[in-house]
């Protein structure tokens, strides 16, 4: 028969094999009673933790899925029948809206870019004439002349020959 | 939902209306001119004031006397007008814009005697100026503006 360590009792009376006059020398040899049996209390739910952990690991896949599947039930969002249509409805609104939208912007800025091709009134072109003719049974001497004053931006069309007029014809 | 539907109605209206009107409403002024050297009776019209100094070089008169006179506000650009004297008529028949521009038939009466007969494409930026024929000392002038 060999002596125990202190090590080896402690754990035996962790484990409650300790019993009779050695159980009672050991409580005896312990200096802070309380501290020792609060010790062992938490010995004691540790090693009832760890025993349940593994039991459950050794079903490891079923665990993983149970698991899996109570926390997707805890995280999907509560949503009645009736919300599910109405969001599936509001996308398709939303679509639609998008798309009227998207026509519009379209439309204005394509009116937008016309406006903007089309030059303000001031624009850079000469007044051109296409042609011109004068009755030669009434003006048979009448010969017609057409520029451009570039500068002064006037298209003049010249008549030469007309008959001269007196000057009542100049009456308003 | 029917007020957003009518907001966007609304504001496509809106911007097809300003879209469509690309081409604003523009006058046409056209005057018949006597040109002559004569002492000024009245003062020069306003219409005449902006080209009078090229009227002045190409002419070689130095007053302009407003005879007949029409302002025509072209909103389809087909309109049709006449500016009239006691003698002289012009006939203005619009034929539609093309490339900022108005095409103009133009036909100068002497009372009923058709004088001249002449197609032009108005320019917004470019007055036409017509030599008509000689009256008393002074010159028949006819000028078209876009204003």
């Amino acid at each position: 028969m060999f002596m125990k360590t202190f090590e080896e009792k402690w754990t035996a009376w962790i484990d409650d094999q300790l019993t009779g006059r050695e159980l009672e020398k050991f409580l005896a040899s312990l200096p802070d009673r309380t501290a020792a049996e609060a010790e062992k209390q938490n010995a004691k739910q540790v090693g009832s933790l760890l025993r349940e952990q593994a039991m459950a690991l050794s079903n490891a896949d079923f665990f993983s899925h149970q698991l899996r599947g109570r926390l997707d039930r805890e995280n999907a969002p509560i949503r009645s029948e009736p919300d599910a249509i109405r969001t599936g409805w509001w996308t398709i609104r939303r679509l639609l809206w998008g798309g009227i939208t998207s026509l519009a912007v379209f439309a204005i800025c394509t009116v937008l870019v016309f406006r903007e091709g089309t030059p303000p009134s001031q624009s850079q072109y000469l007044t051109q004439i296409l042609g011109a003719q004068v009755d030669p049974t009434v003006s048979p001497n009448a010969t017609i002349t057409m520029f451009q004053k570039k500068d002064d931006h006037v298209t003049v069309l010249w008549v030469d020959g007309l008959q001269s007029l007196p000057p009542e014809y100049a009456a308003k | 939902m029917r007020s957003h539907l009518l907001l966007l109605v609304a504001i496509l209206s809106v911007a097809l209306s300003i879209g469509g009107a690309s081409l604003p409403e523009q006058t046409v002024w056209s005057g018949l001119i006597i040109a002559t050297n004569s002492p000024p009776t009245e003062p020069t019209p306003a219409e005449i004031t902006q080209i009078e100094g090229t009227l002045r070089k190409l002419f070689g008169y130095s007053q302009f006397q407003l005879i007949g006179e029409a302002r025509k506000t072209l909103k389809t650009g087909q309109e049709d007008w006449l500016a009239a004297s006691k003698y002289f008529s012009l006939h203005v028949d619009s034929r539609g814009e093309k490339a900022d521009a108005y095409v103009l038939n133009l036909k100068l009466f002497q009372e009923q005697k058709l004088l001249l007969e002449t197609k032009a494409r108005l320019s917004k930026a470019s007055p036409l100026v017509i030599r008509g024929p000689q009256v008393g000392d002074g010159q028949l002038v006819i000028v078209l503006v876009v204003q």
